[in-house]
């Protein structure tokens, strides 16, 4: 503990030094707008913002991009709050409650609750972080190939098995991403794979390119502006402060909102969208006025927005000690690290100490910061909403060609950038999610690399595997998994996760 | 028959899976001891074949395929083809000129906007970004053939 304690004061020391703040700030400013802004996500925004992180050193590049993450969660909630527009996907919940009581007069109230939710719940995960993370890095140190290997599955079947839509379909994303993964020269043969004689292709597909034409042009191919309209309610900067009721009606949610979403975000999968759905029906059952839900419940605000940020931070803990990405934000901030020549996994915390407490450290002042600018500046994001979307989209096609352009000067990255944007947008058509598209793409090398080198040391006996505890038990946590998902799909019985399917659904039309 | 959207995405995945293995066939597989190129993307492929199958098979739960939403189509493919455009010009005509080009193209011809107006904004919003990217940000752009 005394140790941690003494990493972490390391790492604020790293967190103050006056660049690591300024970047720091930028990533929260940015991150609110791209909350804020319906149309773009925090991922495409990270994949886009990503090679502007390239003339930075790794600790300055990672603190920004992981501003931008939960920067948006706390921007998201202004959209959600003042347009019924969720800002991003985690924020849908927010829009039922946070919007009935705007229209009640309560914008500034349903605003500052949000605010103060997000800075609790995400010190609470920044918390939890420090105190997680370290000690799970020590036990990963004792992975192996086939640990990893197992590790590794089970991240793709709990993706799996925790996605709105079915386990075939996120499955199938999860294949065609290791397909692309697996494009370019072979790092243990040398054998060219799938590169049809480019030879911009032979150091494989990188992440930018997928990610950006998979969420940022695709977003942009399947909204046409006339569908993007919404009133916009001002609140007065005299409201923003909630009164007593209303302080006492989301202590409670905040603190649940905070655990629940915490331990969501350790779990693979769309860990901060899970979680704002779970924690509103969780508040919805323990409240005692269940029918003022839909209606501007003040809880209905404060439980889902803690909970979505306290899982974007909870979505490190696995990504920092681990080295596996929860989902494709964290697969984007791994890739990040990699292009900075930092390797992301256990070893991260004993050789990289500036850059894992630096980060650590920074996300307390990043907390403290998005409060600061989230209610102040609130009247400055009401005018960023009014920019109409036509005028918009422009701009993000502008940032998703350099982005993916300056990354290596290369004009395949970018047609493979185009090509990514029709996918995605083929894929949302069908029902497709594309983010466990982006998943498989990033473990590929590190599943091949493991599962060849497994064989290897067991001269091909799949056995070792099962020989080793914790890789067995991962795995039968995997077969539990799909037990599961068997058993509800053989009794055609809706479970939880079909419900969240519907429930999600059902808002994103109303 | 009824064509549901299931048939249709579980037989594209098929095929594709089925691609991926005919285009393996110089890759060397090698043995469970020593496994070679080809090996996890036979493994991968082959799954993806059997998720697409399923998906075929489960796709009475879909909707009809006639009844997926193109209706931004037109739009899609409109952002898609100007995008093409700007993308073949940028190492050519450079950054200011190419992205002027397709903001005012997107704004007149897909949002039918003021050509005047267009011309204004999109100039304004490349030079800012320009400056912002080369003197703030000190990122090279790629450059017109009137070197700047």
């Amino acid at each position: 503990m005394e140790s941690t304690l003494l990493s972490l004061a390391h790492g604020f020391a790293v967190a103050f030094q006056p660049d690591n703040l300024w970047y720091a700030f930028l990533g929260c400013l940015v991150g609110t707008l791209v909350g804020v802004l319906p149309g773009i996500g925090p991922l495409s925004g990270i994949s886009i913002l990503l090679p502007v992180t390239f003339g930075l050193n790794a600790t300055q590049a990672v603190i920004m991009l992981a501003g931008i993450y939960y920067g948006s969660q706390y921007g998201g909630s202004t959209t959600s709050i003042l347009m019924r527009i969720p800002g991003e996907a985690s924020s849908v919940m927010t829009c039922i409650d946070g919007n009935a009581m705007a229209r009640k007069g309560r914008a500034g109230a349903a605003l500052c609750i949000a605010a103060v939710g997000s800075f609790v719940a995400g010190t609470f995960g920044v918390i939890m972080l420090t105190l997680v993370a370290p000690p799970l890095a020590t036990i990963a140190l004792r992975f192996g190939p086939p640990e990893y290997t197992a590790l590794l599955v089970l991240g793709l079947i709990f993706l799996a098995y925790m996605s709105s839509t079915s386990l075939v379909r996120t499955l199938l994303m999860a294949c065609i991403g290791l397909l692309l993964g697996m494009i370019g020269i072979d790092n243990m043969t040398g054998h060219f794979r799938y590169s049809f004689d480019l030879a911009e292709l032979g150091d494989g597909i990188g992440i930018v390119p997928v990610a950006v034409g998979l969420f940022g042009l695709g977003e942009i191919l399947s909204t046409p502006s006339h569908k993007v309209r919404g009133e916009v309610i001002s609140p007065k900067f005299r409201e923003l402060l909630p009164n007593r009721q209303e302080w006492g009606e989301s202590v409670m949610p905040i603190a649940r909102g905070s655990v629940l979403g915490f331990i969501i975000g350790i779990i693979p999968g769309s860990a901060h969208i899970i979680s704002s759905f779970l924690s509103y029906a969780l508040e919805k059952r323990v409240s005692k006025h269940p029918e003022e839900f839909g209606k501007g419940a003040v809880a209905g605000v404060a439980g889902p927005e803690s909970a979505n940020n306290a899982a974007s931070t909870g979505a490190f803990v696995p990504m920092l000690s681990l080295g596996i990405p929860t989902g494709p934000i964290t697969a984007v901030l791994i890739g990040a690290l990699m292009i900075h020549g930092v390797p992301a996994g256990p070893q991260l915390v004993t050789e990289h100490p500036d850059l894992f407490w630096g980060f650590v450290a920074s996300m307390y002042v990043g907390n403290l910061m998005l409060l600061a600018l989230n209610l102040p500046l609130v009247s400055v994001f009401v005018t960023v909403l009014r920019i109409p979307y036509a005028y918009l989209y422009p701009l993000i096609i502008m940032f998703c060609i350099v982005g993916v352009y300056e990354v290596s000067h290369s004009i395949v990255d970018v047609y493979i950038m185009l090509i990514m944007g029709v996918l995605g947008y083929g894929l949302r058509k069908f029902n497709f999610d594309p983010a466990p598209l982006v998943l498989g793409l990033v473990i590929a090398p590190l599943l091949e690399q493991s599962l060849r080198q497994s064989l290897i040391m067991s001269n091909g006996n799949y056995f070792i595997f099962f020989s080793r505890p914790i890789a067995l038990g991962l795995l039968i946590v995997c077969a539990v998994l799909l037990a599961l998902s068997a058993l509800a799909f053989a009794l055609k019985r809706k479970d939880w996760r079909a419900k969240l399917a519907e429930a999600e659904a059902g808002e994103a039309q109303g | 028959m009824n064509l549901r959207a299931d048939h249709v995405a579980g037989a594209t995945f098929v095929i594709f899976g089925a691609a991926i293995i005919a285009l393996s066939g110089d890759l060397p597989v090698g043995r469970l001891s020593m496994p070679g190129s080809g090996f996890l993307p036979m493994i991968v492929a082959t799954l993806t074949i059997v998720f697409g199958a399923a998906l075929v098979l489960r796709a009475g739960e879909s909707g009809r395929f006639s009844e997926v939403d193109w209706t931004d189509g037109k739009h899609a493919a409109m952002v898609t083809i100007i995008t093409i455009a700007a993308i073949s010009l940028y190492t050519y005509l450079g950054y200011i000129i190419t992205m002027t080009l397709m903001v005012i193209a997107l704004l007149v011809l897909i949002e039918r906007r003021n050509p005047l107006r267009a011309a204004a904004y999109g100039a304004t919003l490349v030079l800012v970004t320009y400056a912002c990217f080369v003197l703030l940000l000190k990122t090279p752009l790629p450059a017109s053939p009137f070197s700047y």
